[in-house]
């Protein structure tokens, strides 16, 4: 069984950070992952957008896919490309913080929550992405968070590591947000038809 | 062994260490530039050296002077730069010097180039296009492997996708078996300009105590080692071809598209196969023959204008069968493949194609 997951917003807010959190953490518990950050030049204020692949057995799934069963949306501005390409049943978690306007969607759960806002108030401003992960993992059942947390250690690099500890309590506080899984992607069918 | 989560620059930046590579060499450019940083990082704590050249031609003339002392060496770049280096491949096949060369390519445009080559000479540079990940590492070992064995340059045609996924990956050492020994012609710096003194090629015309074979003997046992690499070298993947009355032929990264497309039209109850040259040379023309024998269709779908198109209507079973559904395709950022590589695309062409009578076809 394979199950996408889309993440989207701008560059700078941590997207393709959550993205190699995310598969880190797959890896970890013994799941199939593969990863397609798609940010080109655009790394302060374009889009950025990151395609994962989770499985149980070898993937088989091309890494840029039309169906996924969940997303992470941390900006108004690219949702539509997201939107069009989750099945009924998706789990979609929302930074409300940034996130503009309606959503204009009715095939699933959508966990709509102040991811910013949040990170901001425990000193972390740039750890958005990693609540909206957190509450991710929890409305989805996709990763645990011990996992998640292990791997906000293991993908930052040396000259960076002082800031693995506030990510994983990012990851925590998200996490925290939802209190049971909402949507269970491996319920989610692959495909809209 | 836990599985690591790698992004494709440095799963092959791994393998190629793996497999003994201890020079490298490259010009930044996208998406090549990764596999740089990654030897960069990586190649010093084996004991090897990794150089930012200057330009392309700085770094293949540096890899070739690598590759004469019999040092496991490469370079790369993408299909632009790999034309700088054109001049470069072309006298390391012609000193037959082993190299291996990647080419981290923006896209599909360089079949011509990788199959054809722009140096002078009768030579050819084998060429392996890994779907992904893991075949990328393993075609790395393979290269080297093959690189010294025929002591020739070789490549290995990557892309952005291949470039900058990320997999959970394991990597283990390739053993390809036993290969000759290098001390008959590496450059070691123990003779000096005497009459013993080794020669990569002047005209193989040798020394006055030494003669050798002249140019065109030399150049003719050159041809007779790519003849031989022709007959045994080919590789190549079919899926679910056995049946097929429909046969979707791509390469690369291109082929997962395909194939994924292949099983949903199989539950439609489309007989769809596809077939995938691993190696793009030499072309795997036997096996091109055999699965397109009796297919109504012949559908080749790469990403350019047609370039793989004319070695399949050199060797499949019917030429008037074959169609090209592909195309030029190419992101906005001119770095990777653009809108084509796209299941729902290759779905809709070839449902497009199969429907198309015979007689309006191209």
């Amino acid at each position: 069984m394979e199950r996408a997951v889309l993440l989207t917003g701008i560059g700078g807010q941590g997207v393709q950070l959550a993205a190699r959190t995310l598969a880190v953490a797959a890896v970890q518990s013994d799941l199939e992952v593969m990863v397609f950050g798609s940010y080109a030049g655009l790394m302060r204020g374009g889009n950025t957008d990151a395609t994962i692949i989770i499985g149980d057995a070898p993937l088989r799934s091309p890494p840029t896919v039309a169906w996924a069963q969940a997303a992470l949306v941390m900006h108004h501005e690219y949702w539509s490309g997201v939107r069009d390409r989750l099945v009924p049943g998706s789990v979609v978690v929302v930074d409300r913080s940034v996130f503009k306007g309606e959503m204009g969607w009715a095939g699933g759960t959508a966990v709509e929550i102040e991811a910013t806002g949040v990170a901001t108030e425990m000193g972390n401003g740039r750890g958005g992405a990693m609540v909206a992960l957190g509450a991710l993992a929890a409305a989805s059942g996709l990763v645990d968070l011990d996992h998640l947390q292990a791997a906000a250690h293991e993908v930052l690099p040396s000259y960076r590591a002082e800031h693995a500890k506030a990510n994983a309590d990012a990851l925590a506080a998200g996490f925290a947000l939802v209190a049971d899984p909402v949507a269970l992607v491996w319920l989610a069918p692959a495909r809209a038809q | 062994m836990t599985p690591r989560l790698l992004q494709g620059s440095g799963a092959i930046a791994d393998a190629a260490i793996l497999a003994g590579c201890r020079f490298f060499t490259g010009y930044p450019m996208l998406p090549f530039t990764e596999l740089l940083e990654e030897m960069a990082r990586k190649l010093p704590a084996a004991g090897g050296v990794c150089i930012n050249a200057q330009s392309e031609i700085e770094a293949v003339n540096m890899a070739l002077g690598a590759a004469a002392t019999g040092a496991r060496a490469a370079t790369g770049s993408c299909g632009q730069g790999i034309s700088l280096m054109q001049e470069g491949i072309a006298e390391l096949a012609l000193n037959q010097l082993p190299l291996v060369v990647f080419n981290m390519a923006r896209g599909q445009q360089d079949y011509f180039q990788s199959t054809r080559g722009g140096g002078w000479g009768d030579y050819r540079t084998i060429t392996l296009a890994p779907k992904d990940i893991p075949e990328a590492v393993a075609h790395t070992q393979l290269l080297f492997h093959l690189a010294d064995r025929y002591r020739t340059p070789v490549i290995l045609y990557g892309d952005y996708v291949i470039a900058h996924t990320s997999v959970g990956i394991e990597i283990e050492a390739l053993d390809f078996g036993p290969l000759p020994p290098k001390d008959d012609w590496a450059l070691d710096g123990t003779m000096s300009g005497t009459g013993r003194a080794r020669q990569t090629w002047t005209w193989a015309r040798g020394k006055p105590n030494t003669p050798g074979p002249g140019p065109s003997a030399a150049w003719e046992s050159i041809a007779e080692k790519y003849a031989a690499i022709e007959r045994s070298e080919q590789r190549f993947e079919t899926y679910r071809s056995e049946d097929a009355d429909i046969l979707v032929v791509s390469f690369g990264t291109t082929s997962v598209f395909v194939d994924r497309v292949v099983d949903e039209l199989r539950e439609e109850g489309l007989a769809v196969g596809s077939f995938r040259p691993i190696t793009l040379w030499p072309f795997p023309a036997e096996g091109l023959a055999e699965a397109t024998h009796g297919c109504a269709h012949v559908l080749v779908y790469e990403l350019n204008a047609g370039q793989m198109v004319d070695d399949v209507r050199m060797y499949a079973a019917d030429r008037s069968v074959i169609r090209s559904i592909g195309g030029v395709s190419q992101d906005d950022s001119g770095m990777r493949q653009g809108d084509l590589l796209n299941a729902d695309e290759v779905r809709q062409r070839v449902r497009q194609a199969v429907a198309t009578p015979a007689s309006a076809r191209q």
